[in-house]
């Protein structure tokens, strides 16, 4: 290839695809092993998507979108009925119960990282929270059930029976396993994740329009509060939205402090199940065809769900990063 | 700072500065208050973890199998846990890494706009399919639908192959979108650089492109492996069905450190508890040694290409 | 080519010697097992891991097998089986005609005989409270929250019962226990038949799922005030109190080796599937503890280890009985066990 081969008026030469007359082999090689290996994750999500619709087809067939609706689960035979809403609901209770502790607490530590802590304390606080965000769930789930299962049962619970027992919420305490205990273990999960993109979010908003705030007298509040909320709001909603989509797929450290159980209620100290919790539970050893492919049903509501989060939740961090102008040397 | 008014007094402020200090100070009490109970409830997980796993923390975890109903008290461990977790995410990341990056390779050197949308599409929805979810595709397709990867795996049973792949599902789209990331990073002078020069494309590629990424890579790496080394729900059904022995063979399904903290967590001996926190504060600690590793190994990377 | 750096070559010498350390605490671990080359794997019942477990060494030094089983639940193992992922799975409950035509030419064979205690945790009150039947049924119904209710005050009138809330603890995965436990209760009350039925899994309507007959036990023993289930074992290695139960003849019986006895007299004759049913026998057993249930083992009838699994079977079913005594197994009946050798006698390869 010699330098007439390069034409200098086609821009981004160096990204096009090749298309040019003089082909290397080499060329055609990576390309198409890398081609191949889009391709593969491609097909390898297009198989997630279908074997799991596939497995579920006989209790699709049986209960139709029926099944998301009812509240049910008897797995004796003679009496075989299943229904997702039971799950649904405790899979809403929990992950919005996790993020509206999370939200505060997380919105708490990223203002302090950015904004209040002394310049000593911001790099350990900063390492801690985020190398808390990798504590795999089966050790927060260990920690539930030992620690503060007990620590609920025999204070939370009776705590807040006696000041706020009015509220169904708050109705009789029950034994360590429950709903409050799953939520406090979920908001442990999330609030790492949350608090880190946070914090790195605040502290992209540029110091002129913060200083130009604070130049026109506003306390430090004020400027935080019309400045930095607005110009991160894209972001801090795509990090909460992140972390419930966490949230909605923990199966095993909820599974382990969460009871089961089959119905809808209010209170926060019965037990209850989840979509995810529920098939870690039961999906081995599902004793006939029609539960076992219900429980992948459960699955699939689950993949659906999740799907919708977590894509809107990367597409709005996407679109936002590049808002920002992230300025990039070799790609747009 | 008053002011006199005209009738003598303090005048009326007009801008309320002292509500909206007392304000401000509230918030920056809540703001505190709010991180002191944040960054209390995750350390007070983390000194629980670690108090009680200390003491069971010994050698006879690592180097001693587990010994289920023991009728007299005996020394066990789960070493066939650390061996098992060792095969399996090493594996994982054996085949998560190379597709990773020739994911990220293909998307932002060689892919036209509209392909680059789609698969970056397929990239997000695979990082959004949950661990339990892996987990019930994985079993159905390896162990009830049989299929062995070509002979790499055995047919119809639980392997540590099984949950190798189980993981590098859940590593991929990590690998790939932070290779990504950090091929952005490398101006186009560079690459325009070597094209002038003759260079053929792939050679450039390889060559000149990528080394400057592995700081990047290297830190991406590491993160998913801690990310992945303590995931239990995948392994859950693709290889939980285990001797106590060690073994290095990923044809058998093998243990793994959160399958066997998973298990003990719900038994009633308290033996077995401690050995659950002993390697509860084991992995805790991989996983610190993996995220300073990798924090370090990013603001070295980072500082190298933006010196430029 | 620019250099990667010396930092680079730390990290990955780290790394790898690392991995060297690894290998040598494993290779350190690699318990030198007799190996004869086979290795039996199974998976099921939590109910029988305490026995199966006492079998591994003496199988190992018998014939130099190496038998693995995980002790997962009846209904895991019963799957794991069915897919063909072991060579054994452990059932305490039988199969259904469902369960027996999707694993395709598989023997069920009673190989163990215990008991299901029904566990507490009240502190301060002895061991060995009374209960019956129809009183549990409304406990594990919710209908009896707490435990100077007076249904319990009656079986127990010398007992100062404390005011203590009812707390349940039951299986949350497909547990063979669970169905021995319902089929009770389905037999002694009426209203939990019509409400709840009997199954490996169960519709529950109060109560605390844990995972295996740890995790109920584990929720017994850290829960003051809860009752649970389990096979005998868990109970007793676990400091545990449970309940001596009414039988039909209006005795009272622990889950010892004379009750399970008296109980297997009940019925002696194996279906033909060789399922028996021995829980709330009839009055003329006066000795029968009521929750008693022979175990099972499901084993594929044409396999390639033919020869090893009728070795292993038959040494466990005459030899492997004599470890039960200890972990409150009681021996298997001589009609049952003549049954059980004449199916162990039909896999072939």
């Amino acid at each position: 290839m010699s330098a007439a081969d390069i034409t200098p008026d086609v821009p981004d030469v160096a990204r096009r695809p090749f298309t040019g007359r003089r082909v290397h082999f080499g060329d055609v090689m990576l390309q198409s092993v890398a081609g191949l290996a889009a391709l593969a994750t491609t097909c390898l999500v297009g198989l997630i998507i279908w074997k799991v619709v596939d497995g579920s087809r006989l209790s699709l067939d049986t209960y139709g979108l029926g099944f998301v609706g009812r509240i049910a689960w008897n797995p004796v035979a003679g009496r075989e009925i299943y229904g997702a809403a039971s799950f649904l609901f405790g899979t809403a209770v929990t992950s919005f119960g996790a993020l509206l502790l999370a939200a505060p607490l997380a919105m708490g530590v990223a203002l302090f990282l950015t904004e209040l802590a002394p310049q000593a304390l911001r790099a350990p606080v900063t390492a801690l929270v985020e190398t808390l965000a990798a504590v795999p769930s089966v050790v927060i789930g260990l920690w539930g059930i030992l620690v503060l299962g007990p620590i609920v049962r025999d204070h939370i619970e009776p705590f807040l029976h006696s000041t706020l027992g009015f509220i169904p919420l708050f109705g009789t305490p029950g034994a360590g396993s429950s709903v409050l205990t799953a939520i406090i273990v979920l908001t442990i999960m999330i609030l790492p994740i949350v608090a880190s993109i946070s914090r790195e979010l605040f502290l992209s908003v540029p110091h002129d329009l913060k200083e130009g705030a604070l130049a026109l007298g506003a306390t430090r509040w004020e400027m935080v509060r019309g400045v930095m909320f607005p110009y991160a709001r894209g972001g801090v909603t795509a990090a909460l939205i992140l972390g419930f989509g966490r949230a909605i797929g923990e199966a095993i450290a909820v599974t382990q402090v969460i009871g089961g159980g089959v119905f809808i209620h209010w209170n926060l100290f019965d037990t209850g199940d989840t979509l995810a919790s529920k098939i870690a539970a039961n999906y081995q050893g599902a004793t006939t065809r029609l539960q076992t492919s219900s429980l992948i049903y459960l699955g699939l509501v689950l993949l659906v769900f999740s799907l919708i989060v977590n894509v809107t939740a990367q597409v709005i961090v996407r679109r936002s990063a590049k808002k920002q102008g992230i300025t990039r040397g070799g790609r747009a | 700072m008053t002011t006199h008014g005209r009738l003598g007094g303090p005048a009326r402020r007009i801008d309320h500065l002292p509500r909206r200090k007392a304000v401000n100070r509230m918030m920056e009490v809540l703001a505190w208050l709010a991180a002191a109970v944040a960054v209390g409830l995750l350390g007070l997980v983390v000194y629980s973890v670690v108090r009680r796993g200390w003491g069971a923390l010994n050698l006879d975890l690592l180097t001693k199998t587990p010994v289920q109903f023991a009728l007299t008290p005996v020394k066990q461990g789960l070493a066939n846990a650390f061996v098992g977790t060792i095969v399996i995410v090493g594996i994982a990341t054996l085949v998560a890494l190379p597709v990773g990056i020739l994911v990220a390779l293909y998307l932002n050197e060689f892919a036209p706009p509209s392909v680059r949308n789609v698969v970056t599409l397929v990239l997000d929805v695979l990082n959004g399919v949950p661990a339990i979810v892996i987990g019930i595709f994985v079993y159905g397709l390896v162990i009830l639908g049989g299929f062995d990867f070509f002979g790499l795996m055995p047919k119809h049973n639980q392997s540590g192959f099984a949950g190798a792949f189980a993981l590098a599902c859940l590593m991929l789209p990590l690998v790939a979108r932070a290779t990504m990331e950090v091929l952005s990073l490398v101006p186009n002078s560079l690459r325009e650089a070597s094209l002038g020069l003759g260079i053929p494309r792939w050679r450039t590629t390889l060559s000149i492109v990528l080394p400057q990424t592995v700081g990047g890579v290297v830190t991406a790496t590491v993160l998913a492996v801690a990310r992945v080394a303590g995931e239990t729900a995948p392994l859950l059904f693709t290889s939980s069905l285990v001797g106590p022995q060690v073994s290095w063979n990923a044809h058998h399904a093998l243990q793994s450190i959160p399958v066997a903290i998973f298990e003990l967590s719900e038994s009633a001996d308290p033996a077995d508890h401690a050995r659950a926190w002993a390697a509860a504060t084991v992995l805790m600690l991989f996983i610190l040694l993996a995220s300073v590793t990798a924090r370090w190994l990013a603001l070295r990377s980072r500082a190298r290409l933006t010196s430029r | 080519m620019p250099k990667t750096g010396n930092s680079i070559r730390i990290v990955i010498a780290l790394a790898v010697a690392g991995a060297l350390a690894a290998l040598a605490a494993g290779g350190a671990a690699a318990a030198p097992a007799k190996h004869s080359g086979t290795t039996i794997t199974g998976a099921g019942s939590t109910f029988v891991a305490p026995l199966v477990a006492q079998w591994i060494p003496g199988i190992g030094s018998a014939y130099g097998y190496d038998l693995q089983f995980s002790a997962v639940g009846s209904g895991a193992g019963v799957s794991a089986v069915t897919a063909r992922t072991v060579d054994f799975g452990a059932s305490d409950a039988p199969l259904t005609s469902d369960q027996f035509s999707a694993c395709n030419g598989c023997a069920q064979i009673p190989w163990a005989l215990g008991a299901t205690s029904v566990m507490y945790n009240l502190p301060g009150v002895k061991n060995l409270l009374h209960m019956d039947g129809p009183t549990l049924a409304n406990i594990f119904m919710g209908k009896i929250t707490s435990w100077d209710d007076a249904a319990i005050k009656k079986l127990n009138p010398s007992v100062n019962l404390p005011s203590t809330k009812i707390s349940i603890a039951h299986r949350s995965d497909n547990s063979g226990t669970t169905f021995n436990f319902t089929d009770y209760l389905s037999s002694v009350s009426p209203s939990w038949k019509s409400s709840v039925g009997s199954g490996v899994a169960v519709n529950w309507p109060v109560g605390s799922g844990g995972k295996g007959s740890s995790g109920v036990a584990a929720i017994v023993t850290q829960t003051p005030g809860a009752i649970g289930y389990a096979d005998v074992y868990y109970a007793i290695h676990n400091h545990l109190s449970y309940f001596s139960m009414k039988n039909r003849s209006g005795k009272f019986a622990t889950p010892g080796l004379r009750g399970m006895q008296a109980a297997a007299m009940s019925d002696q004759k194996p279906a033909a599937d060789n399922s028996l049913s021995i829980v709330n026998p009839p009055k003329k057993y006066p000795l029968a503890y009521p929750i008693s249930t022979f175990t099972y083992v499901i084993v594929p009838l044409q396999t390639s280890k033919a020869a090893d699994m009728k070795k292993f079977l038959f040494w466990a079913v005459t030899k492997g009985q004599a470890y039960g005594p200890k972990l409150l197994f009681q021996p298997l009946p001589k009609s049952v066990l003549v049954v059980a050798e004449k199916t162990i006698a039909k896999i072939h390869t």
